[in-house]
């Protein structure tokens, strides 16, 4: 057997063991109460103006019958992610699980991925400010949150959702999964037939944001009506 | 909400980037000019002579502004280790290796009494990279999946074009700065003509670029804002395309008639503001990149950008 033959036959076995994440979230159970939101920043305690999870607001029909609706996007963890094209260090990589993730200590913060992410999922922060007006020093909690910023992600490089896979490895769900009140994020194995998102993409159709690039994102989305 | 005005630009690209691509783009414009007008002769050896001490120290500069830009520069090396990775990456082999170029045909031709065929290998070769360096500008940008505007072919052919015609303009402010008017008559007569040509090029792509935008709905909000800046309508437009065009053409046409005196300050200030116009064309370019609406089952979501804006001080807390 030769090298590359060992490494694709490494790669099947590792693609048919491995869990491929994917995220189904239901738009007609979320009423956009930003829990995710508020989840996501206590879990990776991302500094002001950096929200790895959001909601968008949109509106459809015309007046007097129209409809509200929110939209959660975070980062779409795509199968061909753009983000990971364009980056000049190699600093954007793919797990074996398909989880898109920045190794820091390689990024140069040229913010180029920022450019290359259809779904605005990055962002970059030069240093951390306070959430409060100039000249106030840190809070105790801000000085927390700092510290513990700088060692998961930092300043002066691009930063994502990574699914929360410290609590993935836990075995528990990602934070934002985990707070929804209206049960609308299903998170689970892509790879898996027989999993509840499998069967929820199937079954109701899941769609995907801007298909027609071409970067599979494995983050579905259940129509709202 | 108007969704022509929110706040849905890209807002981490800004004037460091766009001198960046703007001096990238005088960089290989000018040695492009100089190194074919070399080929021509010695009645074009002051605009080689001028073009080809622009194109180094040009290409240097612009580096050190995207250096200033990074979040992290000390690691902007890593670039170099994956050239095939990135159009950062490979316009860092590009830059670099067009860099090494331009000097060492500036050092030959200044220092040296080297020509004939190796100085026209070394030109032949630094022409390539000059034109790869002006393409990169636009491709850099065209490669972005996350800004519609910019993800077309027309880009780089805007930012090669408006690289040459920046880089003409900077030969001809050199050429009005260091060279003696007397023998400079033909040789500026016939580089008004060409500035005239290319600015007028420069029109139509210009025109293309943002007609072409304008078919498509997440395009359609770039040019739209674009055609709201007031410093591209009247800095790009009209100062930067308009004025030199005309001020060229009355270059020419007083240059034609013998024995006329040269009047450089209307050479100066139509190349000045051809320049000028330049940056104001990269730096609008990049500021009104908007990002595509999410769109999903009949909804369109705006995705607002990140808003640069001040926080409150301390002077604007109520009093306690």
């Amino acid at each position: 057997m030769t090298a590359s033959q060992l490494e694709a036959t490494a790669k099947s076995l590792r693609e048919t063991t491995m869990p491929r994440w994917g995220m189904v979230i239901d738009l007609k159970r979320c009423y956009g109460c930003y829990a995710c939101v508020m989840a996501c920043k206590v879990a990776n305690h991302t500094p002001p103006g950096v929200f790895w999870s959001r909601i968008l607001k949109g509106e459809a029909g015309s007046f007097p019958n129209t409809v509200r609706q929110a939209l959660p996007v975070l980062c779409m963890h795509c199968d061909e992610p753009s983000c990971m094209e364009v980056c000049p260090t190699g600093a954007t990589q793919q797990t074996d699980e398909g989880i898109v993730i920045v190794e820091q200590d390689k990024c140069m913060g040229c913010k180029y991925c920022i450019m290359a992410c259809p779904y605005g999922a990055r962002y970059s922060v030069e240093k951390w400010e306070s959430y409060f007006p100039e000249g106030l020093p840190l809070s105790p909690y801000e000085e927390f949150a700092k510290q513990a910023w700088e060692e998961k992600s930092g300043c002066g490089v691009a930063t994502k959702c990574d699914f929360c896979r410290d609590r993935i490895a836990e075995g528990r769900e990602p934070a934002c999964v985990e707070a929804c009140p209206a049960d609308a994020r299903i998170f689970g194995d892509l790879s898996d037939p027989n999993s509840e998102v499998s069967i929820l993409i199937k079954r109701h159709r899941g769609e995907v944001l801007h298909p027609e690039l071409g970067n599979k994102p494995k983050v579905y989305y259940l129509a709202p009506r | 909400m108007d969704p022509k005005v929110d706040g849905q630009i890209q807002t981490e690209w800004g004037w460091l980037v766009a001198i960046y691509l703007f001096l990238g783009g005088v960089g290989g414009g000018a040695y492009t000019i100089a190194a074919i007008n070399g080929f021509m002769g010695e009645g074009l050896a002051l605009s080689t002579r001028v073009g080809l001490w622009i194109g180094f120290p040009a290409l240097l500069i612009g580096s050190l502004f995207l250096l200033a830009d990074l979040g992290s520069p000390a690691r902007a090396i890593l670039a170099g280790m994956k050239p095939g990775s990135s159009w950062i990456a490979r316009g860092f082999w590009i830059i670099t290796v067009f860099m090494i170029l331009a000097l060492l045909h500036l050092a030959l031709y200044l220092y040296t009494d080297i020509g004939g065929a190796v100085l026209a290998v070394i030109a032949g070769a630094g022409i390539v990279f000059a034109v790869l360096t002006m393409a990169y500008t636009g491709i850099l940008l065209g490669a972005s999946k996350g800004i519609p505007f910019w993800r077309t072919g027309v880009v780089p052919v805007v930012f090669v074009v408006s690289a040459v015609v920046t880089g003409h303009f900077t030969i001809m402010l050199g050429m009005t700065l260091f060279g003696e008017a007397a023998a400079m008559g033909s040789s500026l007569r016939t580089m008004a003509l060409e500035a005239a040509v290319l600015v007028a090029l420069e029109v139509l792509v210009i025109a293309f670029f943002l007609q072409a935008a304008f078919k498509l709905p997440d395009q359609r909000e770039s040019a739209e804002r674009i055609l709201r800046r007031r410093s591209f309508v009247v800095g790009y437009f009209i100062l930067g395309l308009a004025v030199p065009l005309v001020l060229m053409l009355v270059v020419y046409g007083s240059l034609a008639q013998d024995g006329a005196a040269i009047s450089l300050p209307l050479v100066a200030v139509g190349a000045l503001l051809g320049l000028v116009g330049g940056l104001i064309l990269r730096q609008s370019v990049l500021v009104c990149g908007a990002l595509p609406t999410l769109n999903i089952a009949g909804f369109q979501f705006r995705r607002v950008a990140r808003p640069k804006q001040r926080k409150p001080s301390m002077g604007m807390l109520p009093p306690q």
